[in-house]
């Protein structure tokens, strides 16, 4: 209850009995915004307004069941009385797990069932501390943490380099040092030699002297930069590796939600971005920043007045660098997001681009396009812009501080009270500390640009897995393949529920037809087996554990699935055969193969196993990948057996083949099969009849053919269907 | 030929489903339907002479079009009908559905931006609407804000709130300043 607020004292005091729950909603109810209160007791639901006025009441004797309309954006919480339904409240989408509980809880008391207990994602996880929505498995608050953690997360992945880098910082100095020397020979030079016009040997030294420093600098600046595309090169690899880690290990139902060509920028773009940041970023910051010190110090030492003077504008350009930083980075992302919606653009379109040229849609395809690219177009030219616009302003301020120095400089010089070569050591030192001033605008720039790349990186890596893997998995072992499905609900969308109370009990090896009109749950129903998505309610057990507490591995070990949609790898036909199991002899994908009557078109192949599939390779025809996929399943061995469509879309050969090939697979098998055909179920031991979610019927073709119900009314149908293709095809 | 066909399909279906075809869309006729609340607060209807005691309703286009083609559905999710355009419809039914419309499509309508902050890796608008004010909270912002076209703008909470903002040329100058650096 750690996430629910206390009822305020006002409306406490006058409580009678002990509220059995109570929750705050966030709408009154004609839809404004404002709070109020739902007390449940034993006796009663009621409604109390903040202030502690007691808004409505309904006795629980009145009321038959609960139940909540689901809205758009928000719902509404009904009860059903004897003289029909009433409203109690309405709320926003952000209290929709909570006052779902409620409405059970309402109905459980009304029928004086056991009242089901609140699971912590009932409750909307809010901040405790400024009430900010929390994410699904992180208790952080993200306003709450601190903002240079971001900084600081980004640079822990420096970690590992850390000799490299310090040496990287150790060249640095040196070399940032060894640039201060040159001004001061020419101070010299102009003082000792050119002045006084001592031609001595004075003049031959000082230049040797400039030359050896270009020398060494050169020489320090290549090492350094070395080091540097060697540490910026491990560190994107790492950041990348990490990227890709994330991808892999989130849930099926995080991509559901997103385009897949997103992340092929992200995974490059954006940890280049950070990279640039990191390595030339912080480098060359903290050698600039070394440098100006040492430059103050230099000048203060030269004439302390003169660089007091000098340095007036300073403030105003780091002002105006400070107002730009928080401008720029909205701006970057801004401009992230236009290259972002012409990228799926071009995804979209160039995945879909037989449907574009099916229906002859190329120019409208292309006007999209021309619209989305002139967004872009528009934004990179503001983003550069402004960018182009503050360069010329900053050298404008620091160019103010050196026409100081001239005037009051020379004046002091055609005063004898300081040297020429002071002078131009003082020019030339400031000319070398408003450059990096200059660039501060430069560094806003990378930072920004690495902390929004950094923050959608972090995004993907923060990421819950909807299905998390438990801490102490139980081993398992071996199954024998019994699967049980204990009052299972599900929706992709919480609260639009696809599979209901699906309760199962199916004995190991057996093999179960699933059946009903698309859309009835059948594919998410073989989607929570493999436990891609996790159930909002009831468990479904192997062998006798809950699914939850095997680990994904494990459980994806006994499990094998021949899709809809036959995915081959980019790689040869015995690579994708023995996917699941690298180590698999020749032999092995050979007996695979046969079993899965898919050996002799392979061998008859010109490249035979070696036959590149995916992508990019050969071209495979729908039953020939299909009988590849079987092998692959073969060759996994797995205790429990999916099967989605298996022999869709083939001609009848073909579907003979396939047929064999799975009969062979599921010998001895759990296996869940679905089908559109219902003769392809024929044998299965047991169909189980599906409908808008729920089980209607379970039973032998025979029996279910007998009760003449749902089955029935679909296979026949099918039979109607199949003679208008007839028709058709004749 | 073709003409031959149709007369054939026709005779062969019962004379009931020839009078209403299963698959044409029903639009309802505005004289023959009436919206009313029940004491409970439920929106309830007679449609066609036949009395319901629940009704839901939903947009059929709800970012095209808000007030015209309504789709009218008993509990159990079956259309009864389509309204075309409830401004054709009685006064008491057309204020009742009009209420029910927003009660169910729960989208303010933004009539000023206070702020949009970016905290952390989050986007926070502060807002006021003409439900009262509220806060939206984002993940980013190319994935919950929408622009469904003339100026319109869809926000979309990290929970599923939603707000809208009908036309931003329309804003006052601040909130436009707001805007104006995230889109």
């Amino acid at each position: 209850m750690e996430f629910t607020e206390k009822i305020p004292i006002t409306i406490e005091a006058q409580l009678k009995e002990q509220p059995l729950f109570y929750a705050a909603t966030d709408l009154m109810n004609d839809g404004q915004f404002g709070k109020q209160w739902l007390i449940l007791t034993r006796t009663e639901v009621a409604i109390w307004a903040e202030d502690g006025n007691l808004t409505s009441s309904l006795p629980l004797s009145d009321i038959t069941d609960a139940r909540v309309a689901g809205g758009v954006g928000g719902g509404t919480l009904i009860a059903d009385t004897k003289r029909g339904p009433v409203i109690v409240l309405r709320y926003t989408a952000a209290l929709t797990s909570i006052f779902g509980h409620v409405a059970k809880l309402i109905g459980a008391l009304a029928k004086g069932e056991e009242l089901p207990t609140a699971s912590e994602k009932d409750f909307p996880r809010l901040c405790p501390k400024c009430r900010t929505p929390l994410s699904h498995d992180s208790l952080a608050c993200p306003v709450c943490k601190n903002n240079g953690k971001v900084l600081l997360r980004m640079l822990s992945y420096a970690k590992p380099y850390r000799k490299q880098m310090i040496a990287a910082a150790i060249m640095l100095i040196l070399t940032t040092l060894i640039e201060l020397i040159p001004p001061y020979l020419t101070k010299r030079l102009v003082d000792d030699v050119l002045t006084p016009k001592d031609m001595g040997s004075a003049l031959l030294w000082i230049v040797v002297g400039l030359a050896a420093t270009s020398v060494v600098l050169t020489g320090m600046q290549i090492v350094r930069g070395l080091i540097g595309v060697w540490i910026g090169s491990k560190l994107m690899g790492d950041l990348r590796r990490d990227v890709y880690q994330s991808l892999m290990r989130l849930s099926l139902s995080f991509f559901d939600r997103r385009q897949s060509s997103q992340f092929i920028g992200r995974v490059n773009s954006d940890s280049e971005a950070m990279r640039q940041f990191m390595t030339d970023g912080v480098i060359w910051v903290s050698g600039e920043f070394l440098r100006v010190v040492a430059i103050a110090i230099i000048m203060f030492s030269l004439d302390w007045k003169l660089t007091l003077l000098a340095l007036l504008p300073t403030p105003l350009m780091i002002i105006m660098s400070s107002l730009l930083w928080p401008k720029m980075g909205r701006l970057w992302y801004q401009q992230w997001r236009s290259v972002f919606r012409l990228n799926s653009i071009v995804g979209d379109s160039l995945q879909g681009i037989r449907v574009v040229k099916a229906f002859g849609q190329e120019s409208a395809e292309t006007s999209r396009y021309s619209a989305s690219n002139r967004d872009l177009i528009k934004s990179d030219i503001r983003v550069q812009g402004i960018w182009q616009g503050v360069f010329p302003i900053f050298s404008l301020i620091a160019g103010a501080g050196t026409l100081l120095i001239w005037f009051y400089g020379g004046r002091n010089v055609l005063n004898d009270g300081m040297s020429i070569g002071t002078l131009i050591a003082m020019i030339t030192y400031l000319g070398m500390l408003l450059g990096p001033l200059q660039w501060v605008s430069q560094m806003l720039n990378w930072a920004s640009h690495a902390i929004s790349a950094a923050d959608r990186v972090f995004e993907i890596m923060d990421t819950p897995a909807d299905v998390p893997d438990t801490v102490n998995p139980a081993n398992i072992g071996r199954v024998k393949g019994d699967v049980e499905f204990k009052q299972v609900t599900y929706g992709y969308e919480k609260h639009h529920p696809v599979l209901k109370g699906i309760s199962l009990n199916v004995k190991a090896g057996e093999m179960i037809g699933l059946v009903g009109h698309s859309g009835a749950g059948k594919s998410t129903f073989i989607n929570m087996i493999c436990r891609f998505y996790d159930s909002d309610e009831g468990t479904i057990t192997i062998d006798g554990n809950d699914i939850r507490t095997i680990s994904q591995n494990d459980l994806r070990q006994q499990i094998g699935v021949v899709l809809q949609e036959t995915f081959l790898f980019d790689g040869t036909i015995a690579e994708n055969i023995a996917y699941s199991k690298p180590d698999a002899t020749e032999l092995d994908v050979m007996r695979a193969a046969k079993i899965a009557n898919a050996h002799d078109f392979i061998v008859q192949l010109p490249d035979g196993y070696d036959t590149r599939v995916g992508e990019r390779g050969h071209k495979l025809s729908g039953g020939e990948r299909q009988r590849v996929a079987i092998a692959r399943a073969i060759i996994h061995d797995p205790r429990i057996l999916i099967l989605d469509e298996a022999t869709a879309s083939v001609d009848t050969v073909t579907e003979r083949l396939i047929q064999e090939a799975i009969s062979r697979l599921v010998k001895g098998r759990t296996t869940f099969a679905i089908a559109h055909r219902l003769s392809t179920l024929r044998n299965a031991d047991r169909l189980v009849v599906l409908d808008h979610g729920k089980i209607v019927e379970v039973g032998t073709h025979e029996e279910l053919l007998q009760a003449e119900g749902a089955y029935f009314k679909l296979v026949e149908a099918q039979k109607e269907l199949s003679q208008i293709k007839g028709v058709e095809s004749a | 030929m073709n003409e031959l066909e149709v007369k054939e399909v026709q005779e062969e279906q019962p004379a009931e489903l020839a009078e209403k075809d299963p698959f044409e869309i029903h639009l309802l006729e505005p004289e023959r339907i009436s919206f009313s609340r029940s004491s409970g607060g439920v929106f309830q209807a007679v449609i066609e002479g036949k009395a319901y005691d629940e009704i839901v309703l939903f947009r059929v286009f709800p970012f095209r079009y808000t007030t015209q083609f309504i789709s009218v559905r008993n509990p159990k999710n079956e259309e009864i009908g389509i309204v075309r355009d409830i401004s054709l419809l009685d006064r008491e039914s057309r204020t009742e559905i009009e209420k029910e419309l927003q009660l169910r499509y729960f989208l303010p309508i933004v009539t000023r931006i206070e702020s949009v902050k970016q905290k952390a890796d989050l986007w926070i608008w502060e807002l006021g609407t003409n439900l009262g004010d509220t806060r939206i909270v984002m993940r980013n912002l190319h994935e919950f804000m929408q622009f469904p076209g003339n100026n319109r703008v869809i926000l979309t909470d990290m929970n599923g709130k939603r707000c809208e903002i009908r036309d931003y040329e329309q804003l006052d100058s601040h909130s436009k300043r707001q805007l104006r650096d995230v889109m």
